[in-house]
């Protein structure tokens, strides 16, 4: 098939959304197809520019290329998904969600503070209920995506699941005398609440943190609250680490730590589970909550430091527990099928 | 802008562009907005698209400088813009009633014809320059639309990498296979020619049934001894053949710059065009880096025996073309100076 994977993206910026588009457009040639990525421009202020976008889109026609049928359309981001195709399929993941649930976040919250910000709400409101059913199907990255979709505009969605990057590369090792905590430093990540956790541990557990921080504002946050809390010997700073070093942290440690706030996905949760270790996770935590069983496969708790102690006291004294959990939850990541293929497979289907 | 599937020099230029200005040391970024010229309406819809792209800004990070390539896309508004032109929409100006073309052949064609040529003539002006790949499309730009653009040269992919070698005997024909490249025009004057020229062609086939044609003509001449197909090459084979040809033939419909001609420079060749190949006349000189022949097969054919039978000749017209190379200072230098200015 010749397929086009349509997205949005800001120009000199790259994240995961990005690499998610090449991991698609990769697995799809590699299961045979011709693919390619179409990436266009997206600002989103003043608001007033985000329906001449939607516009743009809608006047791109892509259902040919020099006289040859495109065989199918994968739209992934707003507002390139709402590019118009008789084969479209979309694998949403995301919409505006400033629009929607981040509508009136006390720090994501934008187009609120404008005077035309309601208008272009129900715009964009508008033309997600209106245009998204347009595709042949519809997916979503996540089980937490699909509850918005369906919350807001009332479309349902199955959530397909990609695995993460390197996703053969993680592997079981000893469980050692550690947590580990990968993520960006970043106040949603909540690594501030982790080490208030620790504190108030009544075992001397000890958590290892890896990523970079998003500023210096949140890192320094995290500095001050582990000096203040007298927790400096439970606690490794490792920052960016390679892929590989990431892979032994996962192999070795007693469990993984992962509470961020309304997560969208996370791979974080699904390397824990390649790694064979049990997930710790909090109940507003979004995306982990659709892989994680609790005292399953992991240990779903409050977002305080007294539960998230709780937790990590439970894990580190009965450790046999804490192994049977992070096998259980391999098993389960095989059960659930993610897989590249499965992907390719139900997008092209 | 790009034809999603369609690989040609315009997506090798932008990324030789972006190459080279990361290299010094700015950051850049190609954004391609896919475009389909059919039905003629379509084209409306995607100039509408790129008039209402913002590329003003990223993450609140003001862009410094927005390089448009090509139709329609560099129609989007930025206020530090600068054109390069690669190319008009062509079936509306020089191809328009072409017979390779078909705009003309829709009810609407004339009307969408009409929109293109004014969204270019007022919009093109609002950038703070206007430079095009080539004094040929600079020439098109001013003579239907008036405007006045200045040529900048760029050098063709892996310049550095040509070398020459002894003239051997055949004459060397890189092109995509392609009735605008005019592979059929060749193969008549090769058997028009007095001497047993041989000629050496390749390149990919673009168009499904011409390379038929081709082989047929000839067979019908008894050519088939003294051409060679050599289909698509490696750029290695293709610098190897350049550097052993005895030199080059390009005779082109109207091509907008070509590397070629500079690729047969670079490897100190005389190269053979038409008067009407375009691109080629800025750098070919009649009689002294090459011959420019009428584009027809007699007049071609003359122009093969010439160099076939005055080695010494061509050798030196070889010399002076490499010269005539070094002299237009065709480098990306150059070319970021201006652009950036």
């Amino acid at each position: 098939m010749k397929v086009l994977v349509v997205t949005s993206g800001v120009p000199f910026i790259r994240g995961g959304a990005e690499i998610l588009a090449d991991s698609l457009c990769q697995a799809l040639s590699v299961a045979g197809h011709e693919a390619e990525l179409i990436c266009i421009p997206f600002k989103h202020y003043p608001p007033s520019r985000i329906p001449d976008h939607i516009l743009a889109c809608r006047l791109l026609d892509l259902s040919e290329t020099s006289g040859v049928r495109i065989d199918r359309v994968i739209g992934l981001r707003f507002p390139a998904y709402l590019t118009p195709h008789p084969n479209k399929v979309i694998w949403l993941l995301h919409q505006h969600r400033t629009a929607y649930e981040l509508w009136d976040h006390p720090m994501a919250g934008d187009l609120i503070h404008y005077p035309d910000g309601p208008v272009i709400r129900e715009a964009i409101r508008q033309a997600d209920r209106g245009l998204i059913p347009e595709a042949k199907a519809v997916y979503t990255l996540s089980e937490s995506i699909s509850d918005r979709l369906r919350r807001f505009c009332g479309i349902t969605a199955e959530p397909l699941y990609s695995p993460p990057a390197h996703a053969s590369l993680f592997y079981d090792g000893s469980p050692g005398d550690y947590f580990f905590f990968p993520s960006r430093v970043t106040r949603m990540k909540r690594q501030l609440l982790v080490i208030e956790g620790l504190a108030r541990c009544r075992e001397r557990t000890r958590v290892r943190f890896a990523g970079e921080a998003d500023n210096p504002g949140e890192l320094a946050a995290c500095v001050d609250a582990i000096r203040h809390l007298k927790v400096e010997n439970r606690v490794e700073w490792l920052g960016l680490v390679s892929e590989e070093q990431k892979c032994d942290l996962y192999a070795n440690c007693l469990g993984v730590i992962f509470p961020p706030v309304a997560e969208d996905y996370g791979y974080v949760t699904l390397e824990a589970m390649l790694s064979s270790k049990p997930v710790i996770t909090c109940t507003d935590s979004g995306g982990p909550l659709g892989f994680v069983v609790d005292r399953q496969t992991g240990l779903v708790a409050d977002p305080t430091p007294e539960s998230l102690g709780q937790a990590m006291d439970a894990l580190w004294v009965d450790r046999r527990c804490a192994s049977a959990m992070g096998e259980a939850g391999r098993a389960r990541y095989e059960d659930l099928k993610i897989s590249w293929e499965h992907v390719v497979e139900k997008l092209l289907c | 802008m790009r034809i999603p599937f369609v690989r040609g020099g315009a997506e090798v230029l932008a990324k030789e562009l972006r190459r080279v200005l990361v290299e010094a040391g700015h950051q850049a970024e190609i954004v391609a907005i896919p475009f389909k010229p059919y039905p003629p309406e379509r084209i409306l819809d995607h100039m509408l698209a790129c008039r209402l792209l913002d590329l003003s800004e990223t993450a609140c990070m003001p862009v410094d400088r927005l390089i448009g390539l090509k139709f329609p896309a560099y129609l989007i508004p930025h206020r530090d813009k600068v054109i390069w032109m690669l190319h008009q929409h062509r079936q509306a100006y020089d191809l328009w009633q072409n017979p390779l073309s078909d705009l003309h052949t829709y009810a609407n064609g004339a009307e969408v014809r009409a929109a293109i040529h004014a969204a270019d003539t007022k919009l093109l002006p609002q950038s703070r320059a206007l430079f095009t790949i080539s004094r040929n499309v600079a020439l098109r730009l001013k003579t239907y639309c008036g405007l006045h653009a200045t040529p900048l040269y760029h050098p063709p992919q892996d310049a550095g990498r040509f070398y020459t070698r002894p003239a051997e005997n055949f004459l060397y024909f890189p092109s995509r296979i392609d009735p605008l490249k005019r592979q059929s025009l060749v193969l008549e004057a090769l058997a028009q020619t007095r001497s047993q020229v041989r000629i050496c062609l390749s390149g990919p086939i673009e168009e499904p049934g011409f390379e038929g044609k081709c082989a047929k003509l000839a067979h019908k001449n008894g050519l088939e001894n003294r051409v060679q197909w050599l289909g698509a090459v490696s750029e290695e084979e293709k610098r190897d053949l350049y550097a052993r040809s005895l030199g080059v033939l390009f005779p082109p419909l109207d091509e907008d710059y070509g590397y070629i001609t500079l690729e047969a420079m670079l490897a100190q060749k005389p190269v053979i065009t038409c008067t009407d190949s375009g691109g080629p006349l800025e750098f070919v000189m009649h009689h002294q880096t090459g011959i420019v022949a009428e584009p027809t097969p007699e007049a071609l054919a003359a122009a093969m025996d010439s160099l076939w039978d005055d080695r010494e000749r061509a050798r030196q017209w070889g010399d002076a073309a490499r010269q005539r190379y070094d002299d237009l200072h065709i480098d990306w230098e150059n070319v970021l100076e201006k652009l950036l200015a």
